[in-house]
């Protein structure tokens, strides 16, 4: 639990040094990486991202077997090394590829039912409102720069593109 | 002259330029500080007490929106309304201190019972303090904006935790016709601008009453409030403080229609960070930091409470306030 809040502060940006560290180690554990994918899930859904549908992973391992091999024509007098280089890349590439994969073939139906839940919720604004108009109106009361300017506050509050100019 | 002066005074004549030279950088900030205090407060009562009326440019964050307002004072009373000229339409209504926003797609009128801006609160001594120590307060160019030949001046930040802010006023009335705010990079991340104003012109009331004399009876009309803030204190404080800000405001407010909110504000003299602290509800919270043109936003669970940190600064300030909310 303690961990699960560590995680999330890290996505904030709110860890430093050791402790970030220790959150860092925490991802490679099983429990670790389900509540990193799990707090991202649930982000995107209230950022209305959208989020990876059921069976991503399957249709993108399909599609990704079905494309057809490019076949670069072989540079004449290739050095061994550079291609051994290339081998070693192309190795690392499909470990990268593989460990994407596996981290997003079980799509975490619960997360998953979550984020829709919260889409659900937040499906009748228009946009992430992130602060209401009451919380900025009540800020500006004592902004000295807001005060010498005679619409900012209003401006602010109701402006279509901040929050969503939402009563 | 020199000579004479020389046979006069024998003794050490540098020293003498030394110690007024001292004395002339001591009295630098002091001077600067009120210098920089009394431009905002003149800023303020022209926003507050001439009449004008124009369309106004606000962009912030990629969006540019278009509003034409009016501003009447009559016998010490402030009205206003504005009206924005893109999108659904929206009508703010300011008259004798209450103020109303007409959503007509929503059917919807907020009443605001209290009014948000009150005469400019006169700076108090270290927030004077702190304008001089974190801005450099600095006379600008002369250049026309809304066809009027203005004098901009500028107070660039001393270090990472504000941001620069740009003004353009009207010389002759003090009304501020542009605003700028920017980042350490010198990018613009807000800004209003007059594109076309008349200042001390003749108003009639009829042109600041809303579109909607009467509230059509399908329309919902929320009334928030009454929002008289209770001063005492929260019990909460800013362990943490960045340097320059002072606390200007602790209390409870009612938010949201009926919760009741702590609410701190602390101010550097230029801008104000405000922190809101509410027990946590049952319905789901943002959480995370996001940006409102000028405003930066942080919302952030701290146990049962919600705390909601915002201000015109950039987004390492609120995050460091917001990171240091404790109980007293």
């Amino acid at each position: 639990m303690v961990m699960r809040e560590q995680i999330s502060r890290l996505m904030d940006g709110e860890l430093e040094g050791a402790e970030a560290d220790a959150a860092l180690r925490e991802l490679k554990n099983p429990d670790g990486a389900a509540s990193w994918v799990c707090y991202h899930v649930i982000g995107d859904a209230l950022r209305q991202c959208g989020g990876p549908t059921p069976g991503f992973s399957e249709r993108f391992a399909a599609r990704l077997a079905a494309e057809p091999t490019v076949l670069a024509p072989r540079q004449k007098h290739s050095p061994r090394l550079p291609f051994v280089w290339a081998a070693a890349a192309t190795v690392a590439a499909v470990l990268v590829v593989g460990s994407v994969a596996v981290s997003t073939l079980d799509p975490q139906p619960t997360a998953i039912a979550k984020a829709r839940e919260a889409n659900g919720v937040r499906a009748a604004q228009a946009k992430p409102q992130p602060v209401s108009p009451d919380y900025l109106l009540a800020h500006q009361e004592f902004s000295p720069t807001t005060q010498i300017q005679g619409v900012g506050p209003s401006l602010r509050a109701v402006s279509a593109g901040a929050a969503d100019g939402r009563p | 002259m020199t000579r004479s002066r020389r046979s006069f005074d024998p003794g050490l004549p540098w020293i003498r330029t030394a110690l007024l030279a001292v004395a002339m950088l001591a009295a630098i900030p002091a001077a600067f500080a009120q210098e920089a205090a009394a431009w905002l407060a003149r800023a303020a009562a022209a926003a507050q007490q001439q009449n004008y009326v124009g369309t106004i440019v606000y962009q912030h964050g990629g969006h540019v929106e278009t509003s034409r307002l009016v501003h009447l004072v009559e016998l010490g009373n402030e009205f206003e309304k504005l009206v924005n000229l893109e999108g659904p339409a929206r009508e703010v209504i300011r008259s004798h201190g209450e103020v109303r926003c007409y959503y007509p797609d929503a059917k919807v009128i907020r009443v605001e019972p209290r009014t948000f801006r009150n005469a400019f609160p006169s700076l108090s001594p270290p927030q004077q303090t702190a304008l001089a120590d974190f801005y450099h307060f600095r006379q600008a160019e002369r250049s026309r904006v809304a066809g009027i030949e203005t004098q901009a001046w500028v107070f660039e930040p001393k270090d990472g935790l504000r941001y620069g802010h740009k003004f353009w006023a009207d010389p002759v009335s003090g009304l501020l016709v542009k605003a700028r705010i920017v980042d350490e990079r010198n990018e613009v991340i807000e800004q209003f601008a007059f594109t076309e104003i008349a200042i001390g012109v003749k108003i009639d009331r009829e042109m600041v009453k809303p579109t909607w004399a009467v509230a059509p009876p399908d329309w919902q009309v929320r009334q928030l409030g009454p929002d008289e803030a209770e001063l005492n204190e929260t019990g909460w404080t800013v362990t943490r403080v960045p340097p320059g800000f002072t606390k200007i405001g602790d209390g409870f407010r009612r938010l949201r229609g009926a919760r009741q909110v702590a609410h701190l504000v602390y101010s550097d003299g230029l801008v104000a960070v405000s922190v809101f602290i509410e027990p946590i509800g049952g319905a789901p919270h943002p959480i995370g930091i996001s940006r409102q043109g000028g405003i930066n936003v942080l919302i952030r669970q701290q146990d049962d409470n919600l705390v909601t940190v915002l201000g015109e600064v950039p987004a390492a300030t609120v995050r460091q306030i917001a990171q240091s909310v404790a109980r007293r």
